[in-house]
């Protein structure tokens, strides 16, 4: 079944912290891994070096031991010439040889010195070695003062050289548990330097691995991370989008405000310009126009009444309408009844005869026309207009 | 006066409007919805000077007032004819015409009526209508 995809992470997280935390951790072991191959590996250097040191010792300990009994039988050989011949070639040969015996032994006894096996051997070996150096030369005075029978006494005592054959025993001791070590060491050396090989072999192959690790993490980390990039590009994508719409959405609000705000203005305008338009037509005209509300009280005039009846328009606002006015065919009565009569039944009154009295008292004769103010259906008052009659419409009194 | 540049079209490919006016306030409305709209607009306040503008800059449309300072709106609507037969004219005013009246007389003179009242919406589309 195969697995689901892992989800990206969220977007503005980082990405994946103990990712980073494990990396780093694999790293430092691959780091200790490294450092423990090559501190062992080191460490089995040195040893291979100290293992070398020690083979050269012990090869310059066999060589020393063999120069001595090398030399020690030359020497012996020698001193024996010398009794049978008197030559002092021979007496010299053999103590140059004796020298050299004492200098293999002392570098002998230095090389051991740190060995307490080996230098329990050497001073076996230089004990019986001085004793018989010290019997060569107590041969060699005696054969020099002409002693010949002490010397042939001498030398029956050491018939079959049993010292001789003790002292090549010794050495050969030392040089066979020499070889015995020498083989030991070996032995060791190789194992030590299959341990170095084994021990760089598993770092190296641990480090691989450790380091395929890491490799796997990383790349599951940048997988991780390109797929947090695309989540994250794609929000920003839409946040965008979004951006844009909002942007035109508030464009087009803005657009629409400011277009409403124009028509808002340009209806003012309208009306504004209308109405102007209106008062300067009513103020224009000659007849006298009176607005009176639904109780006859004037509420408004135009220029022509104020002309004619010499009142001020602060007096003539709120002046009841039957104070300036009245109808010729009710004489001197009030004219209220027929002007609230019409209102009241919504009717126009035409071309009735009636009176203005202005401010002095003088009554102006006119012609009268009423028009009831409706609004939605309902009277709420009249416009009053007054034409001056000529003499001749005058009604004869 | 200006729409927004992202939106509208350069200055050259835009269509010319020229209002008459004595009115600075109308000049100015009607002005601006008309450069939001895309328009190129000249406002001028008499007849004198529009038939100067019109001389100058030929205008897609001719938007004038009846009562001008210097002239009447249909007497320079009858020049400006003479001198731009092609260039439709919109007589834009307060005064209210009988519809009679606006269909015997005002058609044979202007291509369009619209009284001051109307909404500006309804001046928009008689300008997209004219100017089309």
């Amino acid at each position: 079944m195969p697995s689901a995809p892992k989800p990206p992470p969220e977007p503005g997280r980082p990405v994946n912290d103990t990712m980073t935390r494990r990396v780093l951790v694999l790293f430092l072991i691959i780091l200790a891994v490294f450092v423990a191959a090559a501190v062992a590996s080191v460490r089995n250097i040195n040893r291979s070096v100290a293992g070398s040191d020690w083979v050269n010792h012990t090869h310059s300990v066999i060589l020393e031991a063999e120069g001595l009994r090398s030399d020690l039988l030359v020497g012996d050989g020698a001193s024996h010439t010398f009794v049978m011949t008197g030559d002092v070639r021979d007496r010299r040969a053999s103590a140059d040889a004796l020298a050299d015996v004492e200098e293999h032994l002392e570098i002998l006894a230095a090389l051991s010195r740190t060995e307490p096996v080996q230098k329990e051997e050497v001073s076996r070996i230089a004990a019986l070695v001085s004793k018989r150096i010290e019997f060569i030369r107590s041969v060699l005075s005696a054969r020099q003062s002409g002693g010949a029978d002490a010397v042939r006494a001498m030398l029956a005592e050491d018939a079959g050289q049993p010292a001789l054959k003790e002292i090549q025993k010794a050495v050969e001791k030392l040089k066979g548990d020499e070889l015995a070590l020498l083989t030991e060491r070996d032995t060791a050396s190789f194992l030590q330097a299959q341990t170095t090989r084994w021990t760089v072999w598993a770092g190296v192959t641990l480090d691989l691995v450790l380091l395929a690790g890491a490799g796997w993490l990383i790349r599951d980390d940048i997988g991780a991370r390109r797929r947090a990039a695309a989540v994250l590009s794609k929000a920003n994508e839409e946040l965008e989008e979004k951006v844009r719409e909002r942007t035109a959405e508030v464009a087009a609000a803005n657009e629409r405000l400011t277009t409403e705000n124009l028509e808002r203005r340009w209806t003012n305008q309208g009306l504004e310009h209308q109405l102007r338009y209106n008062h300067l037509i009513i103020n224009s005209i000659n007849d006298l126009v009176l607005v009176i509300t639904k109780a006859t009280n004037i509420s408004r005039v135009n220029p022509a009444v104020v002309q004619l009846t010499g009142y001020e328009p602060h007096e003539l606002i709120h002046m009841p309408f039957s104070s300036i006015a009245r109808l010729s065919s009710f004489g001197r009565e009030p004219m209220l009844s027929p002007i609230t009569q019409a209102m009241n039944d919504g009717r126009d009154l035409r071309e009735q005869h009636a009176v203005v009295v202005d401010k002095r008292g003088r009554e102006i004769p006119v012609r009268m026309a009423l028009f009831p103010l409706r609004d939605r259906d309902k009277v709420v008052g009249g416009v009053v207009i007054f034409q001056v009659a000529p003499p001749a419409d005058n009604p004869k009194p | 006066m200006n729409a927004n540049p992202a939106d509208s079209p350069p200055p050259s490919v835009k269509k010319h409007i020229l209002i008459v006016d004595d009115e600075a306030a109308i000049r100015e409305v009607l002005g601006s919805i008309l450069t939001q709209k895309g328009f190129r607009v000249t406002a001028v306040p008499s007849a004198h000077e529009a038939e100067t503008v019109a001389g100058r800059d030929v205008p897609d449309l001719v938007i004038t007032d009846l009562q001008l300072e210097d002239s009447d709106g249909l007497e320079m609507v009858g020049r400006l004819k003479a001198l731009l037969p092609e260039t439709p004219m919109m007589l834009l005013t307060g005064v209210l015409f009988d519809p009679k009246v606006v269909r015997e007389v005002l058609n044979k003179k202007v291509s369009c009526y619209v009284d001051k009242l109307a909404p500006l919406s309804r001046i928009l589309a008689e300008v997209e209508r004219l100017t089309g």
